[in-house]
């Protein structure tokens, strides 16, 4: 790993040498809503702060002159790397043949551009789920291979932000291919793999200095010692294995709308269908021939039909479902990938429109 | 190897009717390629599939050694409804195969108890034909083989829903063979048992601590010959179960088929009874 300092200014210069390989995705206001798109140096939303609750999201622009000062918003990588709608492959039928091809896209690699650490966990995760499965995902694989992670160590949580309770933050620590820090006055950048150096190599960098690592260390602890949620996860997964049957989750079903919010926002939810979406023009002559694609689509483990087979639904009540999801992000996962399944960005607090709280609903279950 | 993500294109060699709802497909692969490199254990499935209408999980019912590649589907769903509208000749997508299949390994100087309720013969028949096939190698071979004769025991609805019910009779010069039907039809002479597949158990012998046993059918049914078994003294550690989830991309990236932490598509569908015990008695996990 190499360290430089740069001066604040000189981050434009990242985004201008990442230009030209790759599509710039980072942070930019829309409709008074942090998310993630296209954007350029001059849309990051310096100087604004989320103000974030139980079912609470306001922006506001009153944090000072830091360049990273807002936190998180609902979009995460997720939306880049398993988008919400992507094509399987085509196929035709008749009745002589039946053809499936790979729909290949050639496209530009993105460089997602302020990642912080609990996504970046997050993305491990995912590269487990569909990179290290029986079948490799190749459409996974095509978006991730030469994409570029230029993570942001957090300078404030957010208010939800838990992440320090779940292993996963507030600082990076692997996975990433450039690092920044913040500081008072310039940005310590880190490199983690030789792309990032590749990177780095193109800045223009000043002296560093021992006191600067000094508050580069502190900036990451600071954050820490300012998160307000926690989770006491030592004593996950059994926790949850041990209460399968509380009553808890009979209440939390009274108050759950089942909206689905949570597993859309969520960085580690992955579920998802597939589909034929047929096209009108390739039903030709009486049927006998048909094309289309097949998709698949995220969904969410709140659809009622999630786990339906015929004859029957193995989740028919709403309890079964929001214990599905929360077994899966703070047990099931340990066992499945040997990670968290819950990394700690409170998103799916901020997030649900019921304002219920993961952290407070694991409290209610360690009481009988 | 070929992508299993992608389905290939089969056709449909012969069909035949099992009982009112249920059907045997044999299977053909077209491209040579993948025909040759194509290989399975008992009790591993393959995703089906009708372009324009979906894929479904349906068991291989052959076995590796036998000359068709046979899938027996129930009539349930969108897709096995227009699979059933097929002809011989007709060609549909193939994916797999997937999941973990029966621990044949687990058989070797064991006896083997095989117990199914309904369609859960379906991946069972693949073991049966499997064992059939071996132990007759096996007799050129070594004539003091100490395993004693494998047991079957098989519950339906009533004797018409009796699945390969031409085929028992080959079945018993391997294997002890007990059929059981909830309801015995007043018009057909049936002489095997009426009643419930537990109380079959206790109607055939064999030595508790060297069996192992191989069970499928459906969930309630699963979890009474479990505690049949264990009662009996069974060890859980050789009792395999077989669970049924919704099985949507069959290669553990859809989260459908969740069953508790496992995914029952790439860590199942065959389950060590000890390695879900905690999950197996919680309603809608």
């Amino acid at each position: 790993m190499d360290t430089i300092k740069i001066k604040k200014t000189s981050l434009k210069s990242i985004f201008d040498v990442i230009s030209k390989s790759h599509r710039i995705i980072g942070p930019k206001i829309e409709n008074d809503v942090l998310i993630l798109t296209e954007a350029g140096f001059e849309d990051i939303p310096s100087g604004y702060k989320e103000l974030q609750k139980p079912g609470q999201y306001r922006m506001t622009k009153d944090a000072g002159d830091e360049i990273f000062s807002f936190s998180l918003g609902p979009d995460s990588f997720k939306r880049f790397f398993h988008p919400p709608l992507k094509e399987l492959f085509g196929f035709k039928k008749t009745t002589k043949a039946i053809s499936a091809n790979r729909i290949l896209k050639k496209e530009m690699p993105i460089a997602l551009i302020g990642v912080r650490a609990c996504d970046i966990s997050a993305i491990k995760l995912y590269d487990r789920i569909f990179l290290e499965g029986p079948v490799k995902d190749s459409i996974y694989d095509s978006l991730r291979k030469d994409a570029l992670i230029i993570g942001v160590n957090c300078l404030r949580p957010g208010d939800n932000c838990f992440c320090s309770s779940m292993g996963a933050g507030p600082q990076i620590k692997d996975n990433f291919d450039i690092a920044v820090t913040e500081l008072k006055d310039g940005l310590i950048i880190e490199t983690g793999s030789a792309a990032g150096k590749k990177i780095m190599e193109e800045l223009p960098f000043e002296k560093i200095t021992e006191a600067d690592m000094r508050e580069k260390e502190a900036v990451s602890e600071n954050c820490k010692r300012l998160i307000k949620k926690s989770v006491r996860s030592e004593e996950l997964p059994w926790l949850i294995y041990k209460n399968l049957e509380h009553p808890r989750w009979s209440d939390i079903a009274r108050r759950d709308l089942e909206c689905g919010n949570c597993t859309q926002v969520c960085p580690t939810c992955f579920c998802n269908s597939t589909y034929d979406y047929m096209q009108l023009s390739g039903v030709v002559n009486k049927s006998s021939e048909i094309s289309g694609v097949r998709v698949m689509k995220w969904d969410s483990c709140f659809s009622k039909n999630f786990a339906r087979v015929h004859g029957g639904n193995f989740r028919p009540s709403r309890r079964a479902r929001f214990r599905q999801w929360m077994s899966h992000k703070l047990a099931y996962t340990f066992e499945q990938f040997g990670l968290t399944g819950c990394v700690g960005c409170g998103r799916c607090i901020t997030w649900c429109p019921a304002g219920i709280d993961i952290t407070q609903e694991l409290e209610a279950l360690r009481k009988q | 190897m070929y992508d299993k993500s992608l389905p290939f294109e089969a056709t449909i060699k012969w069909i035949k009717k099992e009982s009112r709802d249920t059907i045997t497909y044999s299977l053909g692969i077209n491209n040579k390629e993948i025909h040759s490199a194509y290989s399975f254990r008992p009790g591993q499935f393959n995703m089906l599939y009708i372009p324009g209408i979906g894929e479904s999980p349906i068991s291989i019912s052959s076995s590796p050694s036998d000359h068709d590649l046979t899938h027996t589907v129930r009539i349930a769903g969108d897709v096995t409804t227009a699979i059933s509208k097929l002809n011989e000749g007709d060609i549909l997508g193939i994916r797999g195969p997937m999941g973990n299949g029966w621990p044949i390994e687990e058989i070797e100087d064991r006896n083997l108890i095989i117990i199914a309720g309904g369609l859960g013969i379906a991946p069972l028949r693949s073991v049966i034909r499997h064992m059939r096939a071996t132990s007759k190698k096996s007799k050129t071979g070594s004539q003091d083989s100490t395993c004693g004769k494998g047991i079957i025991l098989y519950g339906a609805k009533s004797p018409k829903d009796i699945l390969f019910r031409d085929e028992f009779p080959g079945y018993r010069d391997t294997f002890e063979v007990q059929l059981t039907v909830d309801k015995a039809d007043p018009e057909e002479y049936w002489r095997g048992e009426v009643g419930l597949i537990t109380e079959l158990i206790n109607k055939v012998s064999f030595n508790p601590l060297t069996t192992v046993a191989f069970v499928c059918g459906p969930e309630v049914m699963m979890q009474a010959v479990t505690k049949e078994l264990l009662l009996r003294g069974v060890p859980g550690e050789k009792i395999f179960i077989t669970m049924e989830r919704n099985m949507n991309c069959g290669i553990g990236i859809c989260g459908h088929c969740f069953f508790g932490p496992k995914f029952t598509c790439k860590d199942g569908p065959v389950f060590r009874y000890t390695d879900i015990e905690e999950f197996f008695s919680i309603k809608e996990l």
